[in-house]
């Protein structure tokens, strides 16, 4: 059998937690594979693929998983500092380079304050560093320099989400709820 | 009828300007000029300011209450740039008497010389009303927008996606439709329809006159096609991305704020849960080696041997304390200190002479004073300490 071409590096890097995006060769070989892929890994490994123009990724059934709402949270009061700072923060995602301290100096100066102190991977400076290499390690930010890093495409994942959840809120419906 | 002259009339506006802004931001906002606002407004300047109102036809009654007539209301409009956005609907009728009088116009091409001119003039007079409302409601509406961008009024996010939706709605989509061009049932495909026909005319219609009408009607609407283009631009190319931008932007607000008032307590995006790398696994050795990697890299650390002489004595204090007793009684402590010192250097630091005395803190010494109040000098290297004669002895156990 002739697998595609990059299949070992889409199979691992996808099922890391890599987000794999559409300026990456690999993801070309992804897309034209995309329904064989999408079989291979739901009979493989019982795992959703999910295809989306700029980015794609994995799901599992489990979906308890602390990663996910640690960005949901740094993505959300990032977006909300920006905005009281007059920025367009969808603006700043698509195009601007971030350095780590001005994303100290938000997260210092922020009225989340205490929500920001409550959660050990975002309440200091260092804490951050990690939760912001882990973001590059699965691409949802690309580190330009040490200290340094822009968004990819990834964030969309987030703010879809930020999306859907005040479009429910403005319904009226309530929404699941995580069983913590 | 009004009796009074033209310039009688501006001067009064002139002169009493505050007054009938007064009467049109009440009206404006309330869409009526109830009796009391009118007393209230018009009672600083005597009696005779009501009936100028009504004589210069500012205002007139509605029951008991007043209104201000459209033609001053229009004026103040214009004056203060206070336009109120208007729905569509009411622009849009502007399409049916445009269309109306067009055919008029063209099944009356061959009767009345004079009604076909006046239909042609009416027909201007409706152009020039619909494009003002036009450039008046573009105005207003870019300037809410920007409001809504600036958000100086702190709106809620919320509040903000749903005013962005009202206009977008209500307002931009159906005024882009009355301007779109290629659609069949806007007005200003009318326009162009009309003008089309205004051109040939103009060239080949028998009567000179009507020829000039016709040639006057063609150069307005030239003109009104460009200005609506331009109007159309600006709703198309700005108000409808600024507000879509601010309606997604402050719904993706709302969603992170909501978000933020209890994260732990909404599903966040699924991604897929990492791996545990068991200890048989193929490549555990080289995650092994990498975790240790991490800690294996170390700065190079310098280290720099001070070139400052360092003496490194140590006071020995159960040393010193044996010696001091051995000595007992002594008759001055502090010469005790220096020689006890001398013995063991030649040279005595200052820091060096006070460890010693510091023995004449133990409590199992008796300190006396001398009475005479004699004092002793003991020099160091670096000062000339004068201090008193202090006699020890072992103190009186009880």
């Amino acid at each position: 059998m002739v697998y595609p071409a990059h299949h070992r590096q889409i199979v691992e890097e996808l099922m890391s937690g890599k987000f794999l995006l559409n300026n990456e060769e690999h993801f070309n070989s992804l897309k034209e594979n995309e329904s064989f892929y999408t079989e291979f890994f739901k009979i493989s490994f019982d795992l959703e693929l999910i295809m989306k123009p700029e980015f794609s990724y994995l799901l599992s059934k489990d979906t308890q998983e602390n990663f996910s709402r640690d960005v949901s949270i740094f993505i959300a009061i990032l977006s909300y500092e920006l905005d009281r700072d007059g920025r367009n923060f969808i603006e700043s995602f698509d195009f601007n380079e971030f350095t780590f301290e001005e994303i100290d100096n938000y997260f210092l100066n922020s009225s989340f304050i205490d929500l920001i102190e409550s959660n050990k991977t975002l309440r200091d400076n260092e804490s951050r560093r990690t939760l912001l290499n882990g973001m590059a390690r699965r691409n949802i930010i690309y580190k330009t320099f040490e200290d340094r890093f822009t968004f990819t495409q990834a964030y969309k994942v987030f703010v879809d989400f930020a999306k859907e959840l005040a479009l429910k809120r403005i319904k009226g419906e309530p929404e699941t709820q995580n069983a913590e | 009828m009004i009796k009074a002259e033209p310039r009688t009339i501006l001067n009064f506006l002139n002169t009493y300007f505050d007054v009938v802004r007064d009467l049109f931001e009440y009206q404006q906002q309330d869409g009526i000029i109830t009796k009391e606002v009118f007393d209230m407004i018009c009672h600083k300047h005597g009696a005779q300011m009501k009936s100028r109102l009504r004589e210069y036809r500012v205002v007139r009654s509605i029951g008991s209450d007043f209104e201000m007539r459209d033609v001053y209301f229009k004026l103040m409009e214009f004056l203060l740039f206070e336009f109120k956005p208007l729905l569509p609907e009411t622009i849009e009728k502007y399409k049916g008497a445009i269309a109306e009088l067009f055919m008029k116009i063209r099944k009356s091409e061959h009767s009345d010389r004079d009604i076909l001119q006046e239909r042609i003039k009416n027909l201007s007079g409706q152009v020039r009303e619909f494009v003002d409302l036009v450039e008046r409601n573009a105005f207003r509406l870019l300037a809410e927008t920007r409001d809504l961008k600036s958000n100086i009024d702190r709106v809620q996010y919320r509040e903000k996606v749903h005013k962005a939706s009202f206009w977008i709605e209500y307002y931009i989509l159906p005024l882009n439709r009355i301007l779109d061009v290629n659609h069949s049932e806007s007005v200003t495909s009318k326009l162009v329809e009309v003008c089309e026909y205004a051109n040939r005319k103009r060239l080949d219609y028998s009567d000179e006159t009507t020829r000039s009408e016709y040639e006057k009607l063609y150069t307005q609407l030239i003109q009104t096609n460009q200005d609506l283009l331009k109007q159309s631009k600006i709703l198309t190319n700005e108000l409808l991305p600024l507000l879509e931008r601010i309606r997604t932007e402050s719904l993706i607000l709302t969603g992170f704020i909501e978000f933020l008032r209890n994260p732990y307590k909404v599903e966040t995006p699924p991604l897929l849960k990492g791996t545990r790398t068991m200890v048989y696994a193929k490549d555990m050795y080289f995650k092994v080696r990498e975790f240790f990697e991490q800690f294996q890299i170390e700065a190079p650390v310098i280290v720099e041997n001070s070139e400052a002489d360092f003496d490194r004595w140590i006071f020995d204090r159960t040393l010193f304390k044996e010696k001091l007793s051995a000595s007992m009684p002594v008759n001055d402590f502090f010469g005790w200190c220096f020689k006890a010192l001398k013995k063991d250097f030649d040279q005595i630091e200052t820091d060096k002479f006070f460890a010693v005395t510091g023995l004449l803190f133990d409590e199992e010494l008796q300190i006396d004073y001398s009475k005479k109040s004699e004092r002793v000098s003991i020099e160091t290297t670096t000062s000339i300490l004068d201090v008193p004669k202090l006699k020890i002895e072992p103190a009186i156990k009880l």
